[in-house]
């Protein structure tokens, strides 16, 4: 029973410790976005995603990344590409976040970090390992879904 | 009909009473596992450390259900076909769940290594749970500490009922079990550490359970080999049974025997007893004199199960204490 005790003075220990910024971003993207830049990779998926003649970008997940920028005070920097092109360079490190109406089955698991799907099936994609910032988008599509 | 084979495969009413206890708590086990791998599996998401800890949970299940399966098959007294009665399905049952706990423990260790050399960064995100928003985080710290201390509790239990009946599958159960709270406290600290941003702390503590995990597995399947291979009947402790030498010495005891040496395997529950008696120099022992010896044999422990007192003339060499080098050396049979 001692041993038990201790497991959990050792776990509450460590939840207290760190109790300031969970979960945190291991490269710090959030941080970096906020007031910043954040790179959103997009392909083309109507009705999510679409890209006009002259590059602008439309649709309602774009319109949902718009918000979410605002809502942290970043402008946004979009890079268009085929979605395996976009998994890519999410996992080298290049693209913060990844739109194109994306589903929870989609094969860039491994690739690209998943939200939990906001509306149906529906999820984005971000850089693996960037906690904070996939908690905070995350917290964005619940809102405006009206989940919490 | 006993609850643990009838007539000469009865086990004493202490040792049944411990084995009925104990086929309890190994259903209660089950159950607690059945929820704890169930919770674990909601909240796991894509940590490497909870997914090692469902494996641990999963793996747990074997050597409940090979108790419970060995319980039932011992029943099943001897027979013409099974001349030496079930006793040995302990021992088929220890090596199968060795065997399990080894290669899916070495899985997981490598899988980690793979992991954690490829920089592999668990996400884990959000959760809606009642229409509060809550990291996935600390559900998953939740169920852990929560799943943690049953096991610990049911293997004390169970340690103690092992000795009882003497009975390596349970043990092994228990001792896995007592540590179950060390996978815990690593897949927390796992989890911990990827919400400070510490991705690699995750892939570590799954290899530390995975380590854990293949150590369980070593030391039972060298234990259970030994055994099938009838070593000389151990302890838990890998110490010399007592009852070896307490047999020998009440067969040495005997006016009529010069000496005597036994050879002892571990059935499972019960021992298997040959012991090889030299008569006095000129005294040729009567059928009376050698089954009175096997009925006092019999009757010093329930444990000496199956007695068999066979009159030589010498004892082989490697069966005496120095015989061992002998073998070593190759010693032709």
């Amino acid at each position: 029973m001692r041993r038990w005790t201790l497991t959990l003075l050792t776990a509450s220990g460590l939840a207290l410790g760190a109790c300031g910024d969970i979960p945190a971003d291991t490269e710090g993207t959030l941080d970096r976005a906020t007031g910043g830049a954040l790179v959103v990779g997009v392909s083309e998926h109507h009705p999510w995603t679409t890209i006009g003649d002259a590059g602008e970008i439309t649709g309602t997940e774009a319109d949902l990344i718009t918000s979410f920028a605002e809502s942290i005070d970043a402008r946004l920097e979009w890079h268009t590409g085929p979605e395996s092109v976009l998994a890519d360079m999410t996992k080298e490190g290049e693209l913060d976040v990844v739109i194109g109406g994306l589903t929870a089955d989609a094969p860039w698991s491994d690739k690209m970090a998943l939200t939990r799907p906001y509306s149906g099936d529906q999820v984005m994609g971000l850089r693996m390992g960037e906690n904070e910032l996939l908690v905070a988008l995350e917290r964005h599509l619940a809102r405006e879904h009206g989940e919490i | 009909m006993a609850a643990a084979g009838s007539g000469h495969d009865a086990l004493p009413e202490k040792q049944q009473r411990a084995l009925r206890q104990a086929i309890r708590l190994e259903w209660l086990t089950i159950g607690l596992l059945v929820v704890s791998a169930t919770l674990i599996y909601l909240v796991m998401g894509q940590s490497q450390a909870m997914q090692a800890a469902l494996l641990d949970d999963l793996l747990s299940f074997l050597p409940p259900i090979a108790f419970l399966v060995a319980a039932r098959v011992i029943r099943i007294g001897a027979n013409r076909r099974f001349p030496f009665g079930h006793h040995r399905s302990i021992g088929a049952a220890h090596l199968v769940s060795a065997t399990a706990l080894l290669l899916m423990g070495g899985f997981l260790v490598v899988d980690s290594v793979l992991g954690l050399t490829a920089g592999e960064r668990p996400p884990i995100g959000l959760t809606v749970l009642f229409g509060q928003e809550i990291w996935a985080g600390w559900l998953m710290v939740a169920v852990m500490a929560a799943t943690a201390s049953p096991p610990v509790i049911l293997g004390r239990k169970k340690l103690a009922l092992a000795r009882t009946l003497h009975d390596k599958v349970l043990y092994a159960d228990a001792d896995m079990a007592r540590a179950d709270w060390q996978t815990a406290l690593a897949t927390i600290v796992g989890v911990l550490g990827i919400g400070v941003g510490l991705w690699w702390t995750d892939a570590v503590a799954a290899i530390v359970v995975g380590a854990s995990i293949v150590w369980d597995g070593w030391n039972n399947l060298t234990a259970a080999v030994q055994d099938l291979l009838d070593t000389r009947a151990l302890t838990f402790d890998e110490e010399e049974h007592p009852l070896i030498g307490e047999a020998e010495d009440l067969a040495r005891g005997t006016a009529w025997v010069a000496d005597a040496e036994a050879r002892v395997r571990d059935q499972g529950h019960v021992l298997h007893v040959e012991m090889l008696v030299v008569p006095e120099p000129g005294h040729d022992p009567t059928m009376i004199e050698l089954d009175s010896l096997r009925r006092q044999l019999h009757q010093l422990d329930w444990k000496l199960h199956d007695v068999q007192v066979v009159p030589v003339f010498d004892i082989p060499d490697h069966l005496r204490d120095s015989g061992a080098h002998a073998t070593a050396e190759g010693e032709s049979p």
